[in-house]
């Protein structure tokens, strides 16, 4: 933590004037600079960058940072006073676990289709069309094709991508006429407006459900 | 176009058809209300592709035509406009309207891009309008809103012979209303699916007449039709099998209380002030002749009321989520509620009578 000046010369010129910041230097050379409020940093420098510190009372701070990375873009940190330095070995990250992915959303749901309707059956998961795989291609109780977009959370472009895969799935006479379903566990309702105009049905999906998780309110049925 | 008519009537129809307008429509034209004038009066129509509403209003129509403005701002100005005569005049494609010194403007859409309103369907009988919005209301509160399962969205409605039967679900609740109507054929056996929250729209405003027209398309066709006098509306059946609902009411039951329901919802909306969550659950204990209600516990803000109440059976404790209790209890026309339970994880019956049943699943029951 410290009070500095930030200066960035590269595509575009920024300029911080002297305030408390916090600068965040990483084992891998990223460097982030933050204010006290807001998630996003004020400034970055991505890996790989390499760091110089000019010896103190040269310019006009205490110390001065320069980065600068394979661009030849520059940051120019100048530190006028320390108020706290930390150094810390975090070690090996575990990676962050996402639960209600896609991906477990998929296979919940080519297991278990009946949330889609009665009588469905698989096709297979990840059917391919040449511009990438629909996540369920299943066969309805009366036979028909319908390709299954699925998303965590259901936005306008999750309709456009399932629009693009279903024109190009029409395109093959032993497969079309191919419905569409949307399925999120949260539909905006742009988007559902924009499905139920393209003729896709949207179905809101209860992942606990799916898991089997036994839900602490009863039901009727 | 050339017409003069009267500001609270025309604002009065504005409101009514405009409340079906989508909020996103995908077709521009579909955000308009359709204004036609004919002898004897003019009508004003919306549609969204699914619900059809269209009503007439009286008016002194100088000319004849059709034009498409608008339906939000119309109903706007329309409201605001002091209570005077109001004249519509259509000035090459623009629609101006003037009202004591007021005056306005409005762009018009092409009448040829707007759609034809689907046919209404054959009437097949009436019934009492009041009482009908009652039971709409009734029922309505227990159907579904969020469409998981789109049928649970709807309200079944069964028209056997001279009884309506309608009833919806959500899974946690079920509400069923028997009523008497007056079928042109008394042989009939039709069940349909209609929308929840249109058949709620509807019966909120369609109710006012003193008799309401329903008008059943053929299967096929899948409409329903619902129409007063001067107003009518059709809308699109759902589709899909509503689940056997008449398996889930408990033929018999262990504990049966009786108390008055306005002091019930006076103690519920009270203890129910500690839920710190929607889902939080309020505790009923039924004994001797009262009912404690409590809700919160441990370290939490806690609440506990008791209320008299006759009560035959063994005693029971029950929790319930207290709003769905409220909606059930709001839903009973009369002074006295009935409550019947058999056990404490099995659904309970909240009844004034034979012709309304609210069945309501209760919550487990913490420590």
């Amino acid at each position: 933590m410290a009070s500095c000046v930030v200066d960035y010369e590269g595509r575009l010129t920024a300029h911080l004037p002297l305030a408390n910041r916090v600068i965040i230097l990483k084992s891998d050379g990223s460097l982030l600079v933050h204010a006290d409020t807001g998630f996003k940093a004020l400034n970055w420098m991505a890996p790989p960058c390499t760091l110089t510190e000019a010896s103190p009372g040269e310019e006009d701070g205490t110390l001065v940072w320069r980065i600068t990375n394979k661009a030849d873009d520059q940051l120019t940190i100048t530190i006028h006073e320390i108020l706290s330095d930390v150094e810390h070995e975090l070690g090996e990250e575990p990676g962050l676990r996402k639960d209600g992915v896609e991906a477990h959303l998929q296979e919940l749901l080519a297991e278990k289709l009946a949330p889609l309707g009665q009588g469905w059956e698989l096709v297979r998961r990840e059917y391919p069309t040449p511009i990438g795989p629909v996540d369920l291609m299943c066969r309805d109780e009366h036979g028909r094709s319908v390709a299954v977009e699925i998303k965590r959370r259901g936005e306008i472009d999750g309709v456009e991508q399932l629009t693009r895969y279903l024109e190009l799935l029409n395109r093959d006479p032993l497969l079309a006429p191919v419905e569409g379903v949307f399925a999120a566990q949260e539909i905006k309702p742009q988007a559902r407006t924009l499905a139920t105009d393209r003729g896709i049905r949207c179905l809101t999906l209860d992942y606990d459900e799916l898991r089997g998780l036994p839900s602490d309110v009863l039901r009727l049925f | 176009m050339k017409i003069r008519v009267e500001q609270s009537e025309l604002s009065d129809a504005c409101s009514w058809t405009t409340r079906t307008l989508p909020a996103r429509p995908t077709i521009p034209v579909l955000a308009g209300v359709r204004i036609g004038a004919e002898e004897g009066g003019l009508h004003l129509a919306t549609f969204d592709m699914e619900t059809a509403a269209k009503v007439h209003v009286d008016a002194v129509v100088d000319e004849p035509g059709t034009v498409v403005v608008s339906g939000r701002l119309l109903a706007d100005i329309a409201k605001a406009l002091p209570k005077q005569p109001v004249e519509l005049t259509l000035e090459g494609s623009r629609l101006s309207l003037r009202c004591g010194r007021s005056s306005f403007g409005l762009p018009t859409m092409p009448v040829e891009e707007y759609p034809e309103l689907p046919a209404f369907p054959v009437e097949a009988g009436s019934l009492p309008g009041s009482e009908f919005g009652v039971a709409i209301a009734q029922v309505a509160v227990a159907a579904s809103r969020d469409d998981t399962l789109p049928v649970l969205t709807g309200i079944r409605v069964e028209l056997e012979g001279d009884t309506i039967t309608m009833a919806a679900t959500d899974r946690y609740r079920l509400a069923v209303r028997r009523l008497a109507w007056s079928p042109d054929d008394t042989s009939i056996s039709r069940q349909v699916l209609v929308k929840g929250k249109q058949l709620a729209d509807l019966g909120r405003t369609l109710g006012e007449g003193d008799s309401v027209s329903l008008s059943l398309g053929d299967p096929e066709s899948g409409l329903i039709g619902f129409s007063s006098p001067d107003r009518e509306v059709v809308t699109r059946l759902l589709h899909g099998d509503f689940p056997d609902y008449r398996r889930l009411l408990p033929k018999d039951s262990q504990t049966v209380a009786e108390t008055d329901r306005e002091e019930l919802i006076e103690s519920v909306k009270r203890v129910k002030l500690v839920a710190a969550e929607r889902t939080t659950p309020i505790r009923l204990t039924f004994s001797d002749d009262e009912v404690l209600l409590r809700a919160g516990a441990g370290d939490d803000a806690s609440a506990s009321e008791s209320l008299e109440c006759s009560v035959s059976g063994d005693p029971i404790e029950i929790a319930f989520n207290p709003d769905y209790l409220l909606d059930g209890l709001q839903s009973i026309p009369n002074e006295k509620v009935t409550l019947a339970f058999t056990e404490p994880r099995k659904p309970a019956v909240l009844s004034d009578g034979p012709d309304y049943q609210y069945l309501l699943m209760p919550m487990r029951l913490g420590n």
